[in-house]
């Protein structure tokens, strides 16, 4: 079950390969924070890893021997702990639902904004700027 | 006639460095009860700061740089690509951002030890990630090598640090985001007093000398919150880490493996295979 808007459907579906943008400590301006997109899959790798951690997430594609391949970014595990995650979040199998800003370019990847893992119950989400105070529990 | 007195002085120097003995090396002194008990008024900066982001970016047009003309022309630029949604990556290969950048634009936690003769910033991404000022009056050694960081000198004046830090190398930049910015170019100084504004606020006021790409030094100031639960603690954090994945060897030894990109951009992994 895949909530995707007719749009971006048909642009995921052009795209054969999943790339993202460079992985590494960068501006965040690629993904359109405009767009709320969700997604329904199940987890192929969780990257706990600086300075982003990163969920790849299989998703049923046109080509059922071949799920759409996404890539959600995020913090880093050091601002995610703070937000109340920890590496074992997700897990590969896990099934997920996926809210996400989606990247500017139409390829098959966002900034998460909230992951639901249906599989163990827990729903994860985190925003640097609600700790903008001090003395946060 | 000055001239001839500097070349005097320059000759008349270089043989006193043959004719006197060498001078003994400069000592850092084993620190006394008195300079640990010292320690104690100063004020309290305990605890993990968390930076104020969205002031961050409420600076980037509240706070404008004075950029030279030709440069303003680069960041105008950057901008737009930003904007645009094609951020260049200023720091997307994993050298630490150094100063005054890390102080400009960090969404990461910082921690602040003091030691005798010393204050040390701990940032969160990786262990370069890190400033040593010194506290103990020295001076700036006459010709330091270049670092990320440069030298930082500190001293305080009440319940403020004044930090002077020079020899930052020309690479390192002055950015207002993780995608607009530009590199200092050389004779880069930076004098910062951070304080406490409030009990739990600390503020960083800079001012950014950069005669090769600002037309006056610039003024701004960076906002932390002190975080006392202990899920603030800093946390080790490789940001080169993030260039591979954990996978297994045919020996099944746990190693990494790069994650392999195409044009820049990395492109999906293969599944792990069965450990044998």
């Amino acid at each position: 079950m895949k909530r995707l808007s007719p749009l971006l459907r048909a642009i995921a579906g052009t795209v054969l390969l999943l790339t993202a943008q460079a992985d590494a400590h960068h501006s965040f301006a690629m993904f359109d924070f405009d767009k709320v997109v969700t997604i329904t899959g199940t987890v192929k790798e969780f990257q706990w890893t600086n300075p982003h951690v990163v969920l790849w997430v299989d998703v049923p594609g046109k080509d059922p021997a071949k799920p759409d391949q996404w890539w959600l970014e995020m913090t880093s595990p050091g601002n995610l702990t703070r937000g109340g995650w920890n590496r074992k979040a997700f897990n590969p199998g896990d099934r997920v639902e996926v809210e996400l800003n989606p990247l500017r370019d139409g390829k098959l990847g966002g900034a998460l904004i909230k992951g639901t893992n249906r599989t163990t119950g827990q729903v994860f989400s985190t925003n640097l700027r609600d700790m903008e105070k001090p003395g946060l529990k | 006639m000055r001239v001839v007195l500097a070349l005097l002085e320059l000759t008349l120097l270089r043989g006193a460095s043959t004719a006197v003995p060498e001078a003994e090396p400069l000592q850092n002194p084993p620190p006394r009860p008195a300079d640990w008990s010292a320690l104690s008024k100063l004020p309290d900066w305990s605890g993990v700061w968390t930076p104020f982001i969205s002031d961050q970016f409420r600076r980037m047009t509240a706070d404008p740089v004075p950029w030279k003309p030709e440069v303003a022309r680069q960041i105008a630029a950057l901008e737009a690509e930003e904007k645009a949604g094609r951020p260049k990556g200023l720091f997307v290969d994993c050298l630490p951002e150094g100063m005054p950048a890390w102080m400009l634009i960090s969404h990461n936690a910082v921690e602040f030890l003091f030691t005798p003769g010393r204050v040390t910033m701990l940032g969160e991404m990786d262990g370069n990630r890190l400033r040593r000022i010194y506290t103990d009056g020295r001076p700036h050694p006459p010709d330091p090598d270049p670092t990320f960081h440069g030298h930082s000198t500190g001293r305080w004046e009440g319940q403020t640090l004044i930090v002077d830090t020079v020899a930052v190398l020309p690479q390192a930049y002055i950015a207002v985001s993780e995608a607009v910015g530009i590199p200092n170019d050389g004779d880069l100084h930076v004098v910062e007093r951070v304080h406490l504004a409030q009990k739990d606020v600390l503020h960083d006021d800079l001012e950014i000398i950069a005669p090769r790409v600002l037309t006056r030094p610039w003024k701004t100031t960076r906002i932390w919150f002190r975080q006392r639960a202990r899920k603030y603690d800093i946390v080790e954090g490789v940001c080169l880490q993030g260039f591979y994945a954990p996978r297994t060897d045919v020996a099944g030894n746990a190693v990494f493996a790069p994650i392999p990109h195409a044009d820049g951009n990395p492109v999906p992994l293969a599944p792990e295979e069965p450990r044998r």
